[in-house]
């Protein structure tokens, strides 16, 4: 029997007297529901105002309890003693009940928050306004061109970009942290960055702050170094950053000619203005890339003897580039911040342009974007210019439209495949979904299944004991491992000589899906015992063809003497070899050196196929069994002797030879091979 | 010294042991001067090599056995550097394409195409033609054995071919039509013991008791190479060769056994995981994936109640196949164990169950 729910989509979602009636509760869902799966029952929560967190605390209000929950939640449940509800009573709690408008504690937090939203808008609208005014002034008052924009054609990302540190959100820390540094600067360039400081950061003359995209890095750069009295110089991937330009550019003292002669400010070559006090920010370091060569290098040069603050930011902190600079920056990771963090600036921005967002609708959006607050602020102006409110399907949709296609790796792929949701019966997922999950590594997800698909509790059992359960689990085994057969054949035909590639979807469904169909299930990255493992096949296949040529090097040089092939090389001669070249040494020592090699020259050996003979072994005549008997003395005394004389040899490397390989022509186009003979 | 196998081997048509006239036609066919394409096939160790090795003194005498080999480089299109080992007399050559790989047929056509553009040059040479012996052709993958159809017509005028071959039924038809079908069988028990019996002339003593002789020889399998090192192995070991002697196995066959034994013991996921790293283990010390299905089957069926049997060589069979289809050999053993295991068991609770009722 498969788990899960006896019927899905069987009870409709009731009529919600409120459709904020969830407001304040948060929940816990364990276990599967019969007739939703578990995404929908939490994204109901969600609607209703609820909060969906997944491990239950003391402060949790409900816990879902469907089949098979949890244990580790049942035992929270107990120790924090807490209410439980059935997908009945879950659906009863939606249709019933009335958030308590009245009580105070609820009410005041309300309005506190309400008004903490106007607040915020009336100050944006307030600066806005101050801006205007001022631009206005300096046009009247020049007759210059300016190249400011006005604020109503201004995309949301510009015009609210904050400005001021409490206005960023989140990583409120290292935002400190950075503040510090730039104030210390000064008195830091003065002891020749030899104090530490409060944060240790003081030595270092440069930032580097890493980070996801769209979370306010350069945003946090810009406004500390304003904030410090810096004037920033932003050097981003638009300009050219190699070597040379890195130190010329750089160069902030070269005042320009060009800047002279428009008879304003000086500004350096790169068209800065020059002030006493300027701070570099090097912007998306990491996309230094081909046409930026050396710009790293050059950058870390600069860092070592600049006399202004350097921040440099970038997306990935492992990316293999960026080592020097790490080793030579103070490091401020970013995180993206909490949807908490980043709810109300959104909300005072969403009112203030007249739009109507609930809440929950904002984490959403948020949630799908992955905290790029950038994303969310482009997606909902997107959404102004048609609609003035959002709903929570609406806000669903729009999230799913924007999502960012992240590429899974194979261990994720196969802990979704394998793992106890993909086949349950509530699972949504399509078939075309599935395959999605293939396509993410078409190379490396079949060979994962293969190493793991054994290392599961099969669900479809777990409602069976006995010999019943013993024998299905080998049924479904034996389907499972058939199914990644069939899938190696169509490989082969994939990457055989005609490259069928139409057919990998076929292959998606014979080596990942079908085998995951029989046997998902916990255990393997879900709590069992066997965790997921990377394929064996691929280190074992180079063993193997390394040992292959090995043993063809070996066949090669022995063919003088044995007629027979590398196969029974392998199967005959080698286990018959074995007690005249390898025993000797094991029982006799240094002493039966001279005879062991006498028959090695016999048959054109030299002392690397020694060796090899001695790795092809299996069994008791497996390498490390064989190697611990004979003594280190043995083994270099038998290195020494046969370096110390002349051997026959079969023939000559042709790379020693210092032959030119011949070129061969392209394969061209295959014989047909229906011809008539 | 080497081995007994190496140091007694035939070198002329006349030494040889067995196969009398098959001795004969090929004596008549080198003596002929018109010498065809010819297959030899048969299983290793029967003395394809052997007579091939005969055949070629016969048509060219003594200097086929002066032999060196030549490491020859070529550069495939995509830059990789492939070794290609010749081994080569004045008269004939020998090439293995199989360590290629993929590359087989374009390296044949060039190497076919070098020998048939020159000319034979020794004047006393017995023949004018030159004898190129491929190894292992029933490796030869199918776009190099439809390139060689046409060379083989094309240069008939100064070169032959003599493919070595375990069996015919990886070859293609026009190639089989093209050539002199030989069959090496594999040598009988009696002719076994005849060899071994000479060969201890040889060596110089005398086999006391016959029956361990016999009993090598039925071990072996009809495969004499396998006989005569087993023989030379026991002799070294006992010395006297007299009494009762247990022949050990090779390395990688008691280990197919354990695998074997691991099967019929236990039929758990974790069993399978366990197998899987030993199968792993004998593919990668490069023992070939049919060797092993076959060993471990032969081993299955021994244990195992005789209604099983035949369903058990029937998968192994069916893996078989689809071994030799697909790329990758484990995934196919591993559905084999699967199956072996579920059919074992469905077996074993049948009859358990059916008891208690």
């Amino acid at each position: 029997m498969a788990a899960g729910p006896s019927a899905p989509g069987s009870k409709p979602v009731p009529a919600a007297k409120d459709s904020n009636c969830l407001a304040g509760l948060s929940f816990v869902f364990t276990g599967e529901l019969s007739a939703f799966s578990r995404e929908e029952a939490t994204d109901l929560a969600k609607r209703f105002g609820g909060r969906v967190v997944s491990q239950p605390s003391s402060r949790t209000d409900y816990v879902v309890l469907g089949a098979d929950a949890g244990p580790s939640k049942l035992a929270a449940i107990k120790k924090n003693n807490l209410k439980t509800l059935d997908e009945d009573g879950f659906l009863n709690l939606i249709a019933t009940r009335v958030p308590d408008y009245t009580d105070d504690k609820l009410k005041k937090k309300i309005e506190k928050e309400q008004d903490a939203i106007r607040a915020a808008a009336n100050e944006l609208e307030r600066r806005e306004k101050e801006i205007e005014k001022k631009v206005k002034g300096k046009e009247k008052g020049k007759d210059q061109i300016s190249n400011t924009v006005p604020l109503g054609s201004q995309l949301w990302v510009d015009r609210y970009s904050p400005h001021t540190l409490k206005e960023v959100c989140g990583n409120k820390g290292q935002i400190e942290k950075l503040q510090q540094w730039l104030n210390d600067w000064p008195s830091s360039l003065k002891s020749g960055f030899k104090k530490p400081g409060k944060n240790a950061m003081n030595t270092s003359r440069a930032v580097l702050i890493t980070g996801p995209p769209g979370i306010g890095k350069t945003t946090a750069a810009h406004l500390c170094a304003k904030l410090a009295g810096f004037t920033p110089i932003e050097l981003n991937a638009s300009d050219a950053r190699s070597k040379r330009l890195v130190e010329n550019s750089t160069n902030v003292s070269n005042t320009s000619l060009d800047g002279w002669m428009h008879g304003t400010e000086a500004t350096n070559a790169a068209g800065v203005k020059i002030t006493d006090k300027s701070c570099l920010i090097m912007d998306e370091v990491d996309g230094m890339s081909a046409g930026d060569r050396g710009g790293v290098v050059a950058l870390v040069a600069l860092i070592r003897k600049t006399k202004i603050p350097i921040i440099c930011i970038a997306n990935d902190r492992g990316a293999q580039k960026l080592k020097p600079l790490i080793a030579n920056a103070f490091n401020l990771p970013f995180r993206r911040p909490e949807a908490a963090a980043i709810r109300s600036r959104l909300l005072t921005i969403a009112f203030k342009e007249k739009m109507k967002v609930p809440a929950n609708v904002i984490d959403q959006l948020v949630m799908g974007a992955q905290s790029d607050i950038r994303q969310v602020l482009n997606m909902l102006s997107t959404w102004k210019l048609s609609n003035n409110a959002i709903d929570f399907d609406q806000g669903k949709d729009l999230s799913k439209m924007n999502e960012k296609y992240t590429v899974l790796t194979p261990f994720d792929v196969t802990y979704k495949m394998l793992g106890p949701y993909m086949f349950s019966a509530t699972a949504r997922e399509t078939l075309g979904d599935k395959m999605e999950l293939y396509f993410h590594d078409p190379s490396f997800v079949p060979l994962f299944m293969q190493e793991n698909y054994l290392k599961t509790q099969p669900s479809r059992i777990k409602n069976d004991a006995g010999p019943e359960k013993t024998l299905k689990h080998l049924e479904l085994m034996d389907k499972a491992a058939s199914s990644l057969s069939d899938g190696d054949l169509v490989d082969a035909l994939i990457h055989g000589p005609e490259q069928h590639w139409s057919l990998m979807p076929l292959h998606a469904v014979c080596s990942t899906i079908r085998p995951a169909s029989f046997l998902y299930g916990s255990g393997g990255g879900y709590g069992g015992q066997n965790p997921m493992s990377f394929p064996a096949w691929l280190g074992q296949n180079s063993k193997q063809s390394k040992l292959n040529r090995e043993l063809m090097d070996m066949q090669a040089r022995m063919r003088l003497k044995v007629s027979s092939d590398r196969h029974e090389l392998r199967q005959s001669y080698i286990p018959a070899l074995f007690p005249y070249v390898v025993k000797p040494l094991m029982d006799e020592g240094v002493s039966a050196v001279g005879t062991v090699i006498t028959r090695m020259d016999d048959y054109f050996l030299n002392r690397d196929d020694w060796d090899t003979l001695v790795e092809l072994g299996l069994d008791e005549y497996k390498d490390e069994v064989v190697l611990k008997k004979i003594t280190p003395a043995t083994k270099t005394g038998l290195t020494r002797k046969y370096n110390a004389a002349d051997h026959p040899i079969a023939f000559h490397k042709a790379t020693d030879l210092g032959k030119v390989p011949k070129k061969l022509a392209a394969q061209g186009p295959a014989p047909d091979l229906e011809e008539a003979p | 010294m080497s081995l007994w196998v190496d140091c007694y081997r035939p070198k002329s048509l006349d030494e040889l042991h067995y196969h009398e006239s098959l001795s004969a036609r090929l004596r008549s066919l080198a003596a002929s001067g018109d010498f065809p394409h010819m297959l030899f096939y048969g299983p290793s160790g029967a003395g394809k090599k052997t007579r091939i090795a005969c055949t070629l003194k016969e048509l060219f005498g003594k200097g086929v056995e002066k032999l060196k080999i030549d490491q020859r480089v070529f550069l495939t299109p995509s830059r990789r550097k492939l070794d290609v080992n010749v081994v080569q007399s004045n008269f004939h050559l020998e090439i293995t394409p199989s360590e290629v790989g993929n590359y087989d047929r374009v390296v044949i056509q060039e190497l076919l195409k070098e020998i048939a553009q020159t000319q034979q040059v020794d004047i006393n040479a017995r023949h004018r033609f030159k004898v190129v012996v491929i190894n292992e052709a029933d490796s030869l993958t199918r776009d190099a054995q439809a390139a060689l159809r046409r060379t083989m017509e094309k240069y008939m005028s100064n070169m032959r071919i003599i493919l070595c071959a375990n069996s015919t039924s990886k070859l293609i038809a026009p190639i089989k039509s093209r050539c002199l079908l030989v069959r090496v069988a594999a040598p009988t028990e009696e002719e076994m013991v005849t060899v071994m019996k000479h060969v201890a002339s040889r060596q110089n003593f005398r086999i006391e008791d016959e029956s361990v002789v016999c009993e090598i020889a039925r071990d072996a399998e009809g495969n004499l190479r396998k006989a005569l090192l087993v023989f030379e192995a026991l002799k070294m070991q006992t010395g006297s060769l007299n009494g009762p002697i247990t022949i050990a196995k090779p390395d990688w066959e008691t280990y197919c056994i354990k695998v074997g034994d691991m099967i019929t013991q236990e039929q758990s996921p974790q069993r399978v995981m366990d197998v899987r790293t030993k199968l792993y283990e004998l593919l990668s010390h490069c023992i070939p994936p049919t060797v092993i299905l076959k060993t471990i089957a032969a081993r299955v069926v021994e244990k195992v109640d005789e209604s099983l049997k035949a369903d058990i060589m029937h998968w192994a069979a069916v893996y078989e196949v689809r071994m030799r289809v697909g790329n990758k050999k484990i995934f196919h053993l591993e559905a084999w164990v699967v199956k072996v295991m579920s059919i074992y068991k469905h077996f074993f609770y049948g009859i358990d169950m059916g008891s208690f009722e």
